[in-house]
Parts: structure tokens; sequence; C-alpha cells
């Protein structure tokens, strides 16, 4: 054909012209070859992807300066874009992009379930939507407490039950169902709303243990023979109790939170939260994802049904009393709510929220680690350093949320808490029934 | 041919020869702001002129533009007016070439300039205009798909 061969020589001869600032296309295979006025504009020629050829290190130059100039959303999403380009630019914008644990940003989904800066906090607001029983979690881009402005992070919808009320939690602003491609996790309280138990899609670090005691043998599937009807996994990561304190409910309620998938050492100088996921896995198991599936440890899935009286959360997450030094290091991490104080003049309950919550309300609070003193004189095999008190070191305040206006919630949160677990925890402050005078 | 000694009447120069056998003479002061270059002088292998193998003659023409300007001028604003109109090419073939010389030669001011200029060309694309720009093939898996869409929605729902 004419045209192929005219197109062979004007390979053969230097530069291509270029329309704005798109290369056109011409394909000699078949494709339609364009319109006459394609060819007014000069000799075309076919590009041979030579920027595929860019060598890796320029690459890498230039999405570093990428990530590093589009530090905020929305421009951010400009490095989410780059990393759908093809395998490589995606290796190289995974590679460059730093957990939130060290960079403080969020960048792709898996963020939401990493956990937030060791250095500050991320600051979030949540939207409540009474009429659509909705709840929406986004950044903020401003300091501003008020500010509307927020990038969409994750939504979750109430569902209530005749013993139970779920909240599904979902990174689809408007696709909640379990097998939606969004969904993410759960969390289930009991009837009175006073237990909660927070569960994830994706194992933790010690999901063998987390789960095995609950379920009976014979639902345990090994990773390489799941069956396309598999419900996803739902693995119990935390856990959420309130009580009335001592003041009955004159005083504030009294908050704990267990956190299964993280154990206490990774509060300690040097801890770190295991197995954090590198990708928000696909949910659903199905065909296509049978290579993924084998690339899974082998985990049991644990039946999401479960009767929360029943549950026995002592012995989940590797608290073994006989277990000696490692079930120590492994035992789950315990956030309690800080004691308000009261305040005498302004007769209420007060807690320094820094200018983050601005309205009073029984749904306010901040968690801080609750850990134990030191070793016993029983396990002082390890050369511990003694803390004088067990609260002295951890009086950082892990999350904080609070009402800001009607409908409107501050939720900071940091290192361990990921986005998922924090908002997690703060739905369960919508729900209490708990009151207070 | 560099001359030796007395830098009175005529400055030292260096030939670049193109690869497609252009040559260049060009004062070394201008030459060395290439990293390559001034090693090579530096080892005193510049006679008979320093091949370039890698950069055709139109793209070392650009390249000492870039570099006589910057030899050159010292104003900070003129030098600004002027890598702006130098990155503002249409041709992005021609801009291919130029980050290549600028990284086969470590000439790091372009280097940097050209970088820049490519990273700012993707802002605000989406996934399939930044494939067309570059003429990148998507070379997922569609289970790599799926995830990459749900990225995707994510980061662009408001």
């Amino acid at each position: 054909m004419p045209f192929r061969s005219m197109v062979r020589d004007l390979r053969e001869s230097f530069g291509n012209i270029s329309r704005r600032k798109f290369e056109v296309r011409i394909y000699h295979r078949g494709k339609s070859l364009g319109s006459s006025s394609d060819l007014q504009d000069g000799p075309m020629v076919i590009q041979q992807s030579r920027w595929a050829s860019l060598p890796p290190e320029l690459l890498r130059d230039v999405m570093k300066r990428l990530e590093e100039d589009e530090s905020s959303w929305p421009s951010r999403k400009d490095v989410v874009s780059c990393a759908s380009v093809c395998t490589t630019w995606r290796d190289v914008c995974k590679d460059i992009v730093r957990s939130p644990e060290i960079c403080a940003k969020l960048t792709f989904p898996v963020s939401l379930k990493q956990p937030g800066p060791r250095d500050g906090v991320i600051q979030c607001f949540i939207k409540r939507d009474k009429s659509k029983l909705t709840y929406r979690l986004y950044l903020c881009l401003s300091s501003a407490v008020l500010d509307e402005n927020g990038k969409f992070l994750l939504a979750a919808r109430r569902s209530r039950r005749t013993t139970h009320t779920d909240y599904a939690i979902s990174m689809d602003s408007k696709n909640f169902s379990r097998s939606s491609a969004g969904y993410i996790g759960k969390l289930r309280s009991n009837f009175l709303g006073t237990k909660f138990v927070i569960y994830d899609t994706q194992p933790p670090f010690n999901a063998g243990r987390l789960c095995s005691q609950e379920r009976p043998p014979s639902r345990r599937l090994s990773s390489r023979k799941v069956s396309p009807k598999v419900p996803v996994g739902s693995y119990p990561i935390g856990q959420v109790n309130y009580e009335l304190n001592v003041l009955g409910t004159r005083g504030p309620r009294r908050m704990q939170c267990t956190m299964h998938s993280i154990p206490e050492s990774a509060v300690e100088p040097g801890g770190v939260v295991p197995g954090q996921p590198k990708e928000l896995l696909p949910r659903l198991f199905d065909e296509s994802f049978r290579s993924t599936a084998t690339s899974f440890s082998k985990y049991s899935i644990a039946d999401s049904s479960m009767d929360l009286s029943s549950c026995r959360y002592s012995e989940c997450g590797g608290g073994n009393p006989q277990g000696g030094d490692a079930a120590d290091k492994e035992r789950p991490l315990v956030l309690r709510n800080k004691a308000p104080r009261w305040h005498e003049q302004l007769q209420c309950w007060c807690l320094n929220f820094r200018g983050r919550v601005t309205v009073a309300s029984v749904k306010n609070l901040q968690l801080i680690a609750s850990v134990p003193p030191a070793a016993s004189a029983g396990a002082s095999a390890q050369p511990q350093a003694s803390v004088p008190s067990s609260t002295s070191s951890h009086d950082t305040v892990i999350l904080q949320f609070g009402k800001v206006a009607r409908d409107i919630f501050t939720m900071d949160y940091r290192y361990p808490l990921s986005a998922f677990q924090a908002f997690a925890i703060c739905l369960t402050s919508f729900d209490t029934k708990l009151a207070c005078e | 041919m560099a001359s030796a000694g007395s830098g009175d009447e005529k400055a030292a120069t260096v030939t670049l020869i193109s690869s497609d056998n252009e040559h260049f003479e060009v004062p070394e002061a201008v030459a060395t702001l290439s990293q390559t270059i001034r090693h090579m002088i530096e080892d005193g292998c510049t006679d008979g002129g320093v091949p370039l193998p890698n950069v055709t003659g139109r793209i070392l023409a650009k390249v000492l533009e870039y570099c006589n300007k910057h030899a050159a001028a010292s104003d900070k604003d003129e030098l600004e007016k002027f890598d702006k109109a130098f990155v503002d090419i249409d041709d992005q073939a021609t801009l291919f070439d130029l980050v290549m010389a600028a990284n086969y030669l470590d000439i790091r001011g372009m280097l940097d300039l050209t970088c820049q200029t490519i990273a700012d060309m993707i802002k605000g694309k989406s996934v399939e205009e930044i494939r067309e720009t570059f003429n990148i093939k998507n070379d997922f898996t569609p289970e790599e798909e799926a995830e990459i869409r749900r990225e995707n929605q994510w980061a662009f729902d408001d």
C-alpha cells in the first residue's frame, strides 16, 4: 500500500511533528488512517515508544519531582495517575512514595490501612448524614476547623439489626455492599452499643491466632483451595468497650479499645506495627484472582456472624499467659480515653483539644496508649529499662475526635493507628448509647 | 584543537563531533558545563575532537545554545526567561532528545530543567492522556487493571 511505504520513508527521516502537545498516532495495521487534514499538518511518523526507553534514573527523577510538587490533595491524584500508566511507572511511583508513618501524607488507598505519622497527626473530619445513615471521612485540606473542603477517604453506612448494628466501611462513597470493590471492613456493635468489634478484610500479622479459636475447624480453608463462593476475609482486628465510670451517668463514660492487630510493643521505642498491607487487596475471590490467592500465607476466614457475647477476646492476639517474653511483646495494644478534668468554674468536664474540637459533646474523646508498668520480678530476663509510671511515656494522644458543628466532627490520628482503624473507633462513639448528664 | 597557554587572544576551545559528523568548535568554558566533557578535557583526551555518538548535530546545537547562555549570562532573571523559552517546544521528540543528551553529557542545570518540564507536562493529565502523550503501552494484567481502576476512582472521588 502506498501509504505504508510513505510511512516507512518518513520513519527514516528525522524528527516528527506533533499537533498541540500530543503525538498523533497513525496505526498502519488496518486501523483508520485518519482524515486528510491530519496529513496536511506535515509528515507524520509512527512514534516508536521512545519514552519507554527513558533510563530508569531519569524516570525516577521526573517522578520524584512530580511527587514533591503535588504534595497535597487534590493535585496529589497526579501521583496515582502516574502509577496507573504502566508497570514500570507504577514500580517507580510505589517505590518513591513513602508510607504515611514517615511522610504524614496519604497517597494510595493502601495509605488508609497503614499507620499514621510518628511525628505529628493527620487531620481529618467526619461528616454525618443522618437521613442517609452515612458517615464520610475526609482529609482536611486546610487548617481551618470548619472548612468543609476535604479529600474523600472513607465512608460508612449504618444498618440496624435486631440484635446488633453494622457499619459497612468502604472507600467508595456510593457503594457499601460487601460485594463491591470498595468494601474494606466493618464495625459491629452489640444491641446496647457497649461492645464493638472492628473487622478488616485483610489479615493482620497474627491472623491465624486471632481467628483459629473462634471457628469450627471444618470451615478452615487453605489458600490454595479458595472456592469462588467463599466470602471475603473478615478479621476481627479490634474491640471497643464502653462503660460508665464510677460516677455513673454523672461522669464521662470510659472507653477502652483493644487493638488485636497492633502489638503493645509498637508504641515502645523502636517498635513497629507488623503485617502492614502493601496493597488494598481486591475484595472478591473469583477465578481471576487464583494467582494472587496463592501468594497469601495460609489464613483462616472468621465467621462474621459470631456471637459477640461468646467471644473470648482475651484469648485472641497471642496473649498466652504461659508464652513468656514473646507473648508479652505481642500483647495487643490497649487504648483508653483520657480522663477529662472537672473544671470547677465552668462546671463541666474538660479536655484540651487544642482548638480542634469546639462543641461540647459526650462523643468527644482523646485516646492514649494504656501500657502496664514494666515487667515484674518474675520475668526480668529481658534487659528493659523500667518505666517509672505506666503512662509517663504514653501521654501522646493517638486519636482525637470531637464535634465542631452539628454534623461535622474532627478526627486527628497518628501512629500506630491507621485511618481505617481510627474511623471505625470514632464510629463507635456515635453509636454508643451510654449517656452522660 | 585546544590551544595551550597564553589565553590572551584565543581562549582554549574543544571540538565536539556529533553522531552525524557535524563539528562544533566550542570554548572550553562553555563546553565544561558538561561534566562529561570536563572530565575528558582534564584527562587530556580531547585532541582531534570529542566524538559524541549519542547526540545528533541538531540536538548538540541546542545543547550548546544552552551552555553558551549559561556560561555567559549571570543575571538570574535573564537566565530564567531563557530557560522558559528553551523548553517551550511543541515537539516532544526534541524534549526527549534533550533530556537524554543532558543526562549523557551530565549537564546538571539542563537536566533539572528538562526533567522538571516533563514532570510539568504530566500534571493534571488523566491516565489515558499521559499514555497518549508519551506513547506508553498499558501492560497491566486484567487483575491489576481492576485494582488500578479502584485506586483511580478513589483518588478522583470528591
